[in-house]
């Protein structure tokens, strides 16, 4: 089995990196049900020399490992893990499907049988309740109790075979866990039933043991349904990429088709209208119409000029296009996302920690007060301590408190990658809970971060379209944001051949024979002589960005840009003022344009002016105060502030998602999901809290009544099976759409069968 | 009452017809996908 399974990892490619030495891969362990299993594969895993990290999360299998590839190999790891008793299975490919498909399928026929096997057994015990007190003829009875033996073997061999495994599997490892103390109430009211039928004497457990299988299995399930719908959505993004892309061969326009894999950075692709893009890559048509739903959300097709960037993953929503590609097909952001999600994924988050170290500190303590309550009913009335032990064994397991918060946090991330939202660290949500202060950026943020040009101010000796045409045919050359706004005003002939960007001031090159400069106004003044014009001369409004343009008799143009405010940015900061947040502006832009957006959202508090460092040294002044801050920001000039932030949220941006360093990643370029991610993030820790109080509660409250022999087993089964399904079902809320939310967002395209 | 040891192996075998047919179905991949079936009718080719 685990053979098969490392043979199939070698086909698979992009779920294990090497590089430098350092092995990296993440794959789906089948059979992680509980802390204890994750516990055994660290502590297997760590004793393996050359592996250097292991994180397991134990709510959707998922493990991920370093490791030194001189020391050990990546096939020794696999075969450890199956060792353990764990299948892995590669991340993401049609494997790791077709693996949740039989997993699903196999327990629905487990639970279909218990279910029915129940059913038929509860009959013919209520036969044999009724005869107890109306009288039975004792052979009936005795057939009866034979038919149940005959129905609760199956149930307990095949439908219970997951549990009593799990158990086999500690056992040998010397540990304890949940599994235990189940399979240990199972076999000995199977047991004693068996013996009792047989011998034709005493009582008979059948209906308890049937019953308790079922609702073990059903509490399972859902469970089972919240990891494989986390990871369908992962699976949904690692499945956009075609296996094959259209190579041009020449310049003629003949293409060939070659595998992803063979395709190398500088080599350009046809993608035919309708197919998707796959890889990252530069248009080289004219214009292009792109979808980028399945990517970053966005549901309305995007024009791509000629030189704009593409992401693989979206579809060439118009006419055929070719590209030029500018990322190795496994270095894409695509595979940037996906490899992401799955380390969030595979990470376990603080709050889950506590709870598991809770749950297996407690089967010990259960084991020991099954033993001393037996011993004290067997001195009392040594009838009733074979009930009284199973009742307890069943009553106290800790199923639903170490159920309670793993289900919690992983609805919430799946409600959140429905939003747009990305979960890239495992304790972002339990921070975005708690949040009281969120610092928002402007350009990028509040702002769309594409320009708009406003007005022209010319000197006279050119006019106003000659200086923009002039201006577009410097601008084409630069990477800033604002550079866009001239585009549009390019005119054919008028060109730059010999353009320099200086970082910072703007660029220079010649125009129509002359030597130009566009940026700052000090930069375009100082191609003239000092002194030859007062470049205040031309300065437009303060309460917009105003770039120059001089040649060498001084400044000749001037340019109004503006960076319009998003258009649900009012309405976020409204919503986000509901939540009770305190907001603040931090800019890095002059003091006038950040007056004016604040006072456009009516913002009180806002800096402006400020360098990163001046963001950071902000930042945790607010944190030194006890403030608990969310930092909003594009996600690459505010990398220190978002690292140092309580929690960071970056906006996504096309290819820079995938150099986004921070805890959540907003996919979409609008600001309307953030409140409602706020609310997700707060309910979820109110069911996590709601969760872990019930769980302690009812095992509190049931082992006192089992112990007292208060409670016969079929009862303890039930109100165990029970308090481990409001626990799950609890969870789940977090998924329904809260009506208070307009879901303006359109929801990513999750697998249909999650 | 030997009415009885006629109509209990018989439930037997009605269980064990419905665990059968539980089991074709499951294999056969009829819980697959629960909704999509039921909007498809409705949908033109």
């Amino acid at each position: 089995m685990a053979g098969a399974a490392v043979g199939e990892f070698a086909l698979e490619g992009h779920w294990a990196s090497e590089s430098e030495g350092q092995g990296h891969a993440v794959f789906d362990a089948e059979g992680i049900r509980c802390a204890r299993c994750a516990a055994s594969i660290r502590t297997g895993l760590a004793a393996l020399p050359g592996v250097t990290g292991t994180e397991i999360n134990v709510v959707n299998g998922r493990v991920s490992v370093n490791w030194e590839s001189a020391t050990v190999s990546l096939g020794a790891i696999l075969r450890t893990v199956a060792s353990l008793g764990f299948r892995p299975v590669p991340l993401a490919g049609d494997a790791a499907a077709a693996a949740r498909r039989d997993e699903r399928r196999a327990s629905m026929k487990r639970i279909g049988l218990a279910g029915l096997g129940s059913m038929q057994v509860m009959m013919y015990a209520a036969g044999l309740y009724t005869g107890a007190f109306q009288g039975i003829d004792p052979q009936v009875a005795e057939f009866l109790k034979l038919t149940c033996l005959l129905i609760a073997t199956p149930v307990l061999l095949y439908s219970g075979a997951p549990i009593l495994r799990g158990a086999l599997h500690d056992l040998r490892r010397r540990t304890l866990g949940m599994d235990v103390t189940v399979s240990l109430a199972l076999v000995l009211a199977y047991a004693a039933s068996a013996y009792n039928t047989l011998r034709g004497a005493g009582e008979v457990y059948f209906d308890s043991v049937t019953m308790f299988i079922f609702f073990l299995l059903l509490g399972r399930w859902f469970e089972m349904k919240g990891r494989h719908q986390a990871a369908s959505v992962t699976d949904a993004l690692a499945r956009a990429l075609p296996a094959t892309a259209s190579r041009l061969v020449d310049a003629s326009g003949t293409v060939e088709t070659v595998p992803l894999a063979q395709v190398r950075v500088g080599e350009r692709l046809r993608v035919g209208s309708g197919q998707v893009i796959p890889v990252d890559g530069r248009v080289l048509s004219a214009v292009a119409v792109v979808d980028e739903a399945l990517v970053t959300g966005e549901s309305i097709p995007q024009r791509r000029v000629g030189g704009e960037a593409l992401l693989g993953g979206s579809i060439n929503a118009g006419a055929a296009l070719e590209l030029e590609v500018t990322a190795a097909p496994h270095q894409s952001t695509l595979h940037a996302l996906v490899r992401m999600l799955e380390h969030a994924q595979s990470q376990r988050p603080r709050l889950g920690l506590a709870a598991e170290r809770m749950a297996s500190w407690f089967i010990v303590r259960i084991l020991l007060l099954t033993a001393a309550v037996g011993i004290a009913w067997l001195f009392i009335e040594p009838s009733r301590a074979f009930p009284a032990v199973l009742a307890v064994l069943v009553a106290t397991c800790p199923c639903a408190l170490s159920l309670a918060t793993p289900v919690a946090i992983a609805a919430a991330t799946s409600r959140l990658a429905r939003l747009g939202v990305l979960v890239t660290r495992a304790d972002a949500i339990e921070g975005l809970a708690h949040v009281d202060t969120v610092l928002l950026d402007k350009t990028g943020t509040l702002t769309s971060g594409s320009a708009r040009m406003l007005g022209v101010r010319t000197r006279g000796a050119i006019d106003a379209p000659t200086a923009l045409a002039i201006a577009a045919a410097l601008e084409e050359f630069s990477r800033h944001p604002l550079a866009a706004a001239f585009l549009p005003h390019a005119r054919d002939g008028m060109r730059c051949a010999d353009a320099l960007e200086v970082a910072g001031q703007g660029i220079e090159g010649s125009v129509m024979g002359q030597r130009w400069r566009i940026g700052s106004v000090a930069f375009a003044a100082g191609l003239a002589p000092a002194g030859s014009l007062p470049p205040q001369a031309l300065a437009a409004d303060l309460a917009n960005v105003t770039v120059a343009l001089g040649d060498e008799s001084g400044l000749q143009a001037s340019f109004c840009v503006t960076d319009e405010l998003r258009a649900d940015a009012k309405a976020t900061v409204r919503r986000l003022r509901d939540l009770g947040l305190d907001l603040r502006l931090a800019s890095g832009d002059r003091h006038a344009p950040v007056a004016q957006v604040a006072r456009e959202l009516g913002l009180s508090g806002f800096e402006a002016q400020l360098r990163p460092e001046g963001k950071l040294d902000l930042l945790r002044s607010l944190q030194r105060d006890g403030h608990r801050v969310l930092m909003i920001g594009d996600g690459i000039n505010d990398g220190p502030v978002l690292a140092a932030a309580d929690v960071s949220m970056a906006m996504g941006n096309g290819s820079s998602i995938a150099h986004a360093a921070s805890d959540l990643v907003l996919l979409r370029e609008t600001l309307g999901a953030l409140p409602v991610a706020i609310g997700v993030a707060r309910r979820a820790l109110t069911i996590v809290r709601q969760n872990l109080r019930w769980a302690a509660f009812y095992n509190l409250a049931a082992i006192p009544l089992a112990a007292l022999g208060l409670m016969p087993p079929w009862v303890a089964a039930i109100g165990m099976s029970l308090s481990s399904l409001i626990v799950v079902m609890n969870a789940r809320r977090i998924n329904r759409v809260d009506p208070a939310a307009p879901e303006s967002v359109h929801p990513l395209p999750v697998g249909a069968h999650a | 009452m030997t009415s009885i040891y006629l109509l209990i192996p018989l439930s037997i075998g009605l269980v064990a017809i419905a665990v059968w047919a539980f089991f074709w179905a499951v294999n056969h991949g009829q819980f697959e996908d629960l909704d999509e079936p039921a909007r498809s009718v409705l949908e033109e080719d």
